[in-house]
């Protein structure tokens, strides 16, 4: 485990000067599970100890916070936002001493957490997404939703069909101006980009940037630039290929990083898809607390898809020594589910995922899903073509 | 764990169906006995596990819950890879999932297990009014098909648990032996069973 203990002696700590949350003395001698409401109004069950993480959370927030405060009153307020930081090959070429060191800065300080206020802001600008919205008419996404009204098309009725079915409960998510606003995004969405159409799965996506966002243009944006420029082509597409390229990619780098777990889980006849996959396609919103999701895409927005690698990774090694007690799928499963709810500290989860994981390059990863295209495509054409020989047959 | 004259099995058992036919509500009812009206669609697939006591046997089932989106389909095989056991699910007010439940049953069929049991399961039997599939059309395709057939509500509990039972019963490990001998607990499902009470 890691830091466990002093984690919950600062917790105990901490509690004394949170009032907030704080469980009542019969709950915490009774070890009862809690619901509540967390930072972005999702119910959460924990117990105290999760409680007591979650304050400690708040707190770190708000200091990172005042870290980020500081620089913008010492650097100017919109300070990270050079155009040659996002790009490295840039840099090299226009040295600026002043833009390398903030891009140095700015690389540790979002891997400690953007500040939930900046996060729209600093999202909109570092992941492309203001860029994108700028080569447009400024009226681009009014004009869009005004003419896709009203449209009916396989994409739209299947969104309908989710809207009450993603995140049932929450309290502005699951209320009709929520479906509304997540409604317009994911359909004007699927008119910008017929290849995606609406694929199960954005809708968790999407609803997690209208929340973080506050507005639903900046959310379409930010989902635009997350489907054509962050991740990587075809995730959501008609067979899932570019789904079906990371899984594999995936099961490599466990191999090499985890070799004891990979083992273990092969001859368990598990495929780590089993699970990855849903992580993969929602990125981790399903799984991980909201504000430990957020804390990966800060990441994801900055420096790309590799993270999400990092994470899966992660979340396998935090778990080794349980891993590799298991002896059925089941207890793999729950093991991984019982570990992904209750990371509500994000730092946990990140300190691993980026000390303990052997670092990877765009390149490297580029390279690797170009290696295994190959054997995806024929793997999926093969399933078609059986298919299409049964319906042969069945005639 | 295992007494005597008890059998302990491990049975993957994999729910497919058009998207909003209640594959997922199905299996909450059966695991937890609840009913939502809005279930989260399911991304992937999501695991659960529900053990049930039928004749001298105890059956674990590990349920696969799979994603009904069409797009989702490419990802099936990694599911019902080496299931005893499958639920195929269609909306009985929605003439369109019996056609995609039909599908399904031939690519199972196709790939999937020989000895795969194999269940039509009507879902929302509940909504009379909005029958669009009548119970022959569906009986005649399951028995023309090798299938049992059962009409189910998740809302109402009709017929969940019991075509839960009935799987768990054809199982070809839970049907009594005709002559029995040590060769049936030669195949591989039996064989980690034993496995897993000696370790866990």
């Amino acid at each position: 485990m890691y830091g466990t203990l002093s984690k919950r002696d600062l917790a105990l700590e901490l509690q004394s000067q949170i009032p907030i949350l704080r469980p009542s003395i019969h709950s915490r001698r009774a070890n009862l599970t809690v619901k509540f409401q967390d930072l972005y109004g999702f119910t959460v069950e924990g117990n105290v100890d999760d409680v007591n993480v979650l304050n400690e959370v708040r707190e770190k927030v708000r200091e990172q916070g005042r870290v980020w405060w500081a620089l913008e009153a010492s650097k100017g307020a919109n300070w990270y936002l050079q155009p040659e930081i996002s790009n490295g090959i840039a840099l090299k070429s226009s040295l600026k001493i002043s833009a390398l060191a903030n891009a140095i800065t700015l690389k540790r300080l979002i891997r400690k957490g953007i500040p939930p206020v900046l996060r729209p802001k600093v999202w909109f600008s570092l992941s492309g997404a203001a860029k994108k919205k700028s080569t447009v008419p400024e009226s681009y996404y009014n004009d869009l939703i005004k003419a896709v009204e009203g449209k009916v098309t396989a994409a739209t009725r299947q969104i309908d069909h989710d809207l009450p079915r993603t995140f049932p409960g929450h309290p502005w998510l699951d209320t009709p101006e929520g479906h509304a606003a997540l409604r317009r995004v994911l359909v004007g969405y699927s008119f910008r980009d017929s290849d995606v159409g609406y694929c199960q799965g954005l809708n968790y996506v999407a609803a997690l940037l209208l929340l973080v966002m506050k507005t639903e243009e900046d959310a379409f944006w930010m989902l635009a630039v997350l489907l054509e420029n962050v991740l990587v082509n075809d995730c959501y597409t008609t067979n899932l290929s570019g789904c079906h390229v990371e899984q594999r990619v995936f099961k490599d780098l466990l191999t090499k990083n985890c070799p004891g777990i990979a083992a273990h889980l092969e001859a368990l006849e598990f495929d780590v898809s089993l699970v990855a996959t849903e992580w993969f396609l929602c990125l981790f919103s399903k799984s991980l607390p909201s504000e430990t999701t957020l804390r990966v895409w800060d990441i994801l927005f900055y420096e790309g898809a590799k993270v999400l690698f990092h994470v899966a990774l992660a979340i396998f090694k935090m778990k080794e020594d349980e891993l590799l007690l298991t002896h059925h799928v089941g207890d793999v499963i729950n093991v991984l589910q019982r570990t992904t709810h209750e990371l509500f500290d994000p730092d946990d989860l990140l300190t691993v995922a980026f000390d303990k994981i052997g670092s990877m390059t765009t390149t490297t990863l580029s390279k690797q899903r170009k290696k295994q295209e190959p054997a995806v495509m024929a793997e999926l054409d093969q399933r078609l073509r059986r298919l299409n020989s049964l319906k042969m047959e069945d005639k | 764990m295992a007494t005597s004259g008890n059998k302990n099995i491990n049975a993957k058992l994999v729910l497919l169906g058009d998207v909003g036919a209640g594959k997922s509500s199905l299996v909450l009812r059966f695991v937890k006995g609840q009913f939502v009206e809005f279930q989260e669609s399911t991304i992937g697939a999501a695991f659960f596990s529900q053990t049930l006591a039928v004749n001298d046997a105890t059956v674990k089932f590990e349920i696969w819950d799979t994603a009904g989106q069409e797009r989702y389909h490419s990802l099936a095989p990694m599911y019902y890879r080496g299931a005893a056991a499958a639920i195929i699910v269609y909306d009985m007010t929605n003439l369109a999932s019996f056609e995609r439940a039909k599908k399904w049953v031939q690519e199972l069929q196709a790939q999937g297990n020989p000895n795969m049991v194999m269940a039509l399961a009507g879902n929302k039997a509940d909504l009379l009014d909005a029958r669009k599939v009548t119970a022959e059309e569906a009986q005649t395709y399951a028995q023309e098909h090798g299938l049992f057939f059962m009409e189910t509500s998740a809302k109402t509990a009709t017929n969940v648990n019991d075509i839960f039972y009935e799987i768990a019963k054809r199982l070809p490990r839970v049907q009594p032996a005709p002559n029995p001998s040590g060769m049936v607990l030669m195949d591989r499902p039996a064989e980690r069973t034993a496995a897993a009470s000696c370790c866990s």
